[in-house]
């Protein structure tokens, strides 16, 4: 092992007299320490915002006065997108999508004021985030230490030297990837304790976390290897500084670009305007709850007459025009779900094109696996719609079946008059005992698997410049 | 004759050939992506034209031809002017068709579009990535060690003292190499722009945008070559130089300008306008329609509303958005501000000024989003008061009206007039 830890400490040694080396590391450092520590606080003015606008909006909701049950229906309550702790890490899609949504009866809203939209676009040079900061800028710096680790020994012909003394090649490369691995570690550490903050203050989870740290430790272990490869193989060190630099352009800023335009020219979206007139068309086909001879409400009038062992509407316990508009919402919701399902299928398709580039591009598999574990991807975006999807169902029907319980079908008839409109409506009582939006975050089950692929295809890089490695330094050890 | 000598010999460089053949098809290949994006667009916008027109038929048809101003939504949409292929903007997060009706506007005004936000989230690759992020990297390449690599061959000391002037063989070298990089990354432009049928103020204006760019480029590795370092470390340098200016910069600008300007009116608008609006039912109707009538005098001789009138609710509709209109224009000039500020920035970070410029012209920013707006606001008082036609005079709504209504495009769906 005395070999190993010399060929580290010499190369340690260098790159602290490579002046522009120690300072770049020293700015990276103090970068992410700049991304970790405004990140983590811009999260937690959002996550307040938030917060706050969604007890804003439960307040008012609570607050309004005794009126008819549809109004409320119509008043809806807004649904704001709680911030994950571990977003103030990676915020992967948070900012592109909305933050409030608009629930309200027979209508699914989109989610608006997304920060993105709200940016001018300087938001597309990227954020400064520790994600942002591994992911791009870490690379760069491992290539600009370690480029000339092996190339330099042979351009100042100590390798011969070295060789000479009994150093075999397989000790020399380990050693400079023990000391760039080193550089690594460096690296990871303000992340690392921007993690470590998060889980102890903000409540992260902790195995998300530490997958987290475990998957940026695999993707600078690619590049560490990636650089000690190329700097073994290039005859001189400046090719190889060339080669290097042109790898992290390619796999990291061009491809990631580049797969947006496949993925979306092989499975395109429907546009919000179609999807809508889909679902007006859809309803128009089931049946219109005003026509006495609809086929569809006959039917439906017929199973509730029978439910309740009566032969008359006007014969019900039960106000008939509230749980008309329960099956009606049942309805429209139903045909939500269908047309939001084959959305989602389709934009997973486009997200499941976009990550076979980690076959090309170790960043896009990190950039996946990354907003995966924290729970900040498309997959934790479309939970949180469904699950503000399955509180507007339930808020509207327990509205709709207060209609049907607690307004009679006489007084519901008075509702249009001004004059005895106020026989139509119901205690405000009724506001303050429906349930709050509490979404819930994903669990780590969850999260592994969305990284899972995207972990595999890592392993399976760091495997492959691994296999390379050992091939070249045996290849250096045949000849030359 | 120098010139040319200097043009062999760099060619005649092991990396020259396959970079500029390398730069030429990357700026190929973003013209081509941008001009299929800009062609989808379009086309997006062509195929909601019968899909819109069947919706609002499937209404003229149906039993309630009287419900036309409560339930018939209206199409608007944003199409690309023609620079857009070659930077794309926000155009994919912020919605470019957007259907409105006569009721409130401030409650759709900021509805989305539906899109993968993990294919936004990358950023695009169109000919602004390529100019700002790509082309001073091949400059890097290939002028890093333009002098360095003459002094670790021993050969500069030869070289100077056979050129009568020194400093212009320098420049005549980096002249070649800058030209060269010019004449591989224009062209494909150039095409794309004919093809989009661009302005030629416009083609002339992102030509020179493009030219002062790389001369920033040239001047700044020129600039690192005046150190003496080596090779490695003036590429070294030059790529710090590139992660400043082009990455690190810009966030932290984004950063400062996001929390100089705050724009929660967005959101406090949102539930006011919902609150003011269910308030309504809460007030005398005569109250509300005196509001509406003080903004509106040219239906104040409408008959009183009886039972449940529309009147009175498009009325209260609105007095909602009138009683929201101070939080919606600061929300929008929180974000004009946000935009400006951004513009002012590109005076002093080249690629700042260069994407906002180039945005800016192919009106593909958050301006031009607001711009589209805008548009929508006008467009949605036309229907109001065409609809009002109706409500305000008890004129009965009948099949035959429906084709009547505004249509989005009357001067307004093509080129908008620039801000």
């Amino acid at each position: 092992m005395t070999p190993l830890i010399l060929i580290a400490r010499e190369k340690w040694r260098l790159m602290r007299r490579n002046r522009v080396a120690v300072i770049a590391l020293a700015l990276v450092l103090l970068l992410s320490t700049i991304a970790a520590v405004t990140s983590v606080a811009q999260q937690a003015e959002t996550a307040a915002l938030r917060a706050h606008f969604q007890q804003e909006a439960d307040a008012a909701f609570a607050a309004q006065p005794s009126r008819h049950p549809h109004r409320m229906v119509h008043f809806g309550q807004f649904a704001f997108k709680p911030v994950e702790p571990l977003a103030a890490f990676d915020p992967g899609v948070d900012p592109f999508t909305g933050t409030a949504i608009f629930l309200e009866g027979h209508r699914q809203n989109s989610a608006n004021f997304g920060d993105v939209r709200q940016s001018s676009l300087l938001v597309r040079f990227g954020q400064l985030t520790p994600a942002f900061v591994l992911q791009i800028l870490a690379p760069l710096i491992l290539i600009f230490l370690g480029f000339g680790a092996v190339a330099r020994e042979r351009d100042g012909g100590t390798l011969v030297q070295l060789r000479a003394h009994g150093m075999t090649i397989a000790a020399l490369l380990t050693g400079k990837a023990i000391a760039l691995g080193a550089i690594g570690g460096l690296i990871l550490v303000p992340a690392g304790a921007a993690l470590a903050w998060m889980v102890v203050v903000h409540g992260a989870s902790l195995p998300a976390a530490t997958l987290l740290l475990a998957s940026y430790t695999l993707y600078l272990a690619i590049w560490v290897g990636g650089v000690i490869l190329a700097s073994a193989i290039m005859r001189q060190a400046r090719s190889a500084l060339i080669l290097l630099v042109g790898a992290w352009l390619t796999t990291a800023i061009l491809v990631p670009r580049m797969a947006p335009d496949i993925a979306g020219a092989v499975q395109s979206l429907p546009t919000r305007l179609e999807s809508e007139v889909a679902v007006t068309r859809d309803y128009r086909a089931i049946g219109d709850s005003h026509d006495p001879n609809d086929p569809h409400f006959a039917a439906f009038r017929t199973a509730v007459l029978k439910k309740y062992n009566v032969a008359r509407v006007e014969d019900l316990p039960v106000n008939y025009a509230g749980l008309l508009a329960v099956e009606g919402e049942r309805l429209s919701a139903e045909l939500f779900a269908r047309y939001a399902d084959q959305l989602f299928a389709q934009e997973a398709r486009q997200s499941d094109i976009m990550n076979r580039f980690a076959l090309v591009s170790p960043t896009a598999a990190i950039r996946q696996a990354s907003m995966a574990l924290a729970d900040t991807d498309r997959a934790a975006h479309r939970r949180f719609l469904g699950q503000a999807e399955a509180f507007r169902y339930d808020l509207v029907q327990r509205l709709n079946m207060l209609e049907a319980t607690d307004v009679t079908a006489e007084n519901d008839a008075k509702g249009d008059d001004p004059a005895t409109e106020t026989l139509s409506r119901v205690s405000q009582d009724h506001w303050r005992s429906m349930p709050t939006f509490h979404p819930r975050p994903s669990g780590i089950e969850t999260r592994a698997k969305g990284a899972g692929p995207a972990l595999g295809y890592l392993v399976g890089w760091l495997l492959a410049i691994g296999a390379c490695l050992l091939f070249a330094g045996r290849r250096m050890g045949n000849g030359r | 004759m120098i010139w040319k000598h200097e043009l062999r010999l760099f060619l005649r460089e092991r990396a020259a050939i396959p970079a500029l053949l390398l730069l030429l098809a990357l700026a190929t290949a973003s013209v081509v992506a941008g001009l299929a994006e800009t062609a989808r667009q379009r086309a997006v916008i062509a195929r909601i034209q019968p899909v819109q027109a069947a919706d609002v038929a499937a209404l003229a048809d149906g039993d309630n031809p009287g419900d036309a101003p409560y339930s018939t939504y209206h199409a608007t949409w944003n199409a690309p002017n023609p620079l857009a292929f070659a930077a794309l903007g926000q155009r994919d997060i912020a919605p470019y068709i957007l259907r409105v009706r006569a009721l409130g506007l401030e409650a759709q005004l900021y509805d989305g579009e539906t899109f993968n936000p993990e294919l936004a989230l990358p950023g695009r690759f169109d000919f602004a990535f390529v100019l700002t992020y790509l082309l001073p990297m091949f400059v890097i390449v290939l002028l890093h060690d333009l002098r360095a690599r003459e002094d670790e061959a021993g050969r500069s000391a030869a070289l100077q003292a056979m050129s009568r002037n020194a400093g212009l063989l320098w420049f005549r070298r980096r002249a070649v190499r800058g030209l060269l990089l010019y004449a591989m990354i224009l062209p494909p432009f150039l095409v794309g722009a004919l093809v989009s049928r661009v302005p030629p103020g416009q083609i002339v204006a992102v030509s020179l945008l493009a030219l002062l760019y790389l001369m920033f480029w040239l001047a700044l590795a020129t600039l690192v070559e005046r150190l003496g370092w080596k090779s490695a470390a003036n590429a070294g340098a030059l790529v710090a130089g590139w992660l400043i200016l082009t990455l690190i910069l810009p966030t932290l600008a984004n950063l400062a300008i996001n929390s100089a300007v705050p724009v929660r009116q967005g959101l406090e608008l949102a539930l006011a306008h919902r609150q003011k609006v269910h308030a309504a039912w809460e007030i005398p109707r005569a109250e509300t329609l005196n509001a509406f009538y003080r903004t509106n005098p040219r239906w104040s001789g409408a008959s009183p509303p009886k039972g449940f009138d529309d009147k009175w609710y498009f009325a209260f509709h609105e007095v909602a958005d009138e009683s929201v209109a101070p939080a919606a224009r600061a929300y929008q000039q929180g974000l004009l501000d946000r935009d400006r500020l951004t513009q002012r920035l590109g005076w002093f970070i080249p690629a700042i000024g260069l994407q906002a410029r180039l945005h800016r012209m192919a009106e593909t920013d958050l301006s031009a989003q607001l711009a589209y707006q805008d548009r929508i606001r006008e467009f949605h008082s036309r229907l109001r008061q065409f609809y009002y036609g109706y409500l305000f005079s008890d004129r009965p709504f009948t099949r035959t009206d429906y084709p009547k209504a505004p249509k989005w495009g009357d001067g307004m769906g093509g080129l908008p007039p620039s801000r």
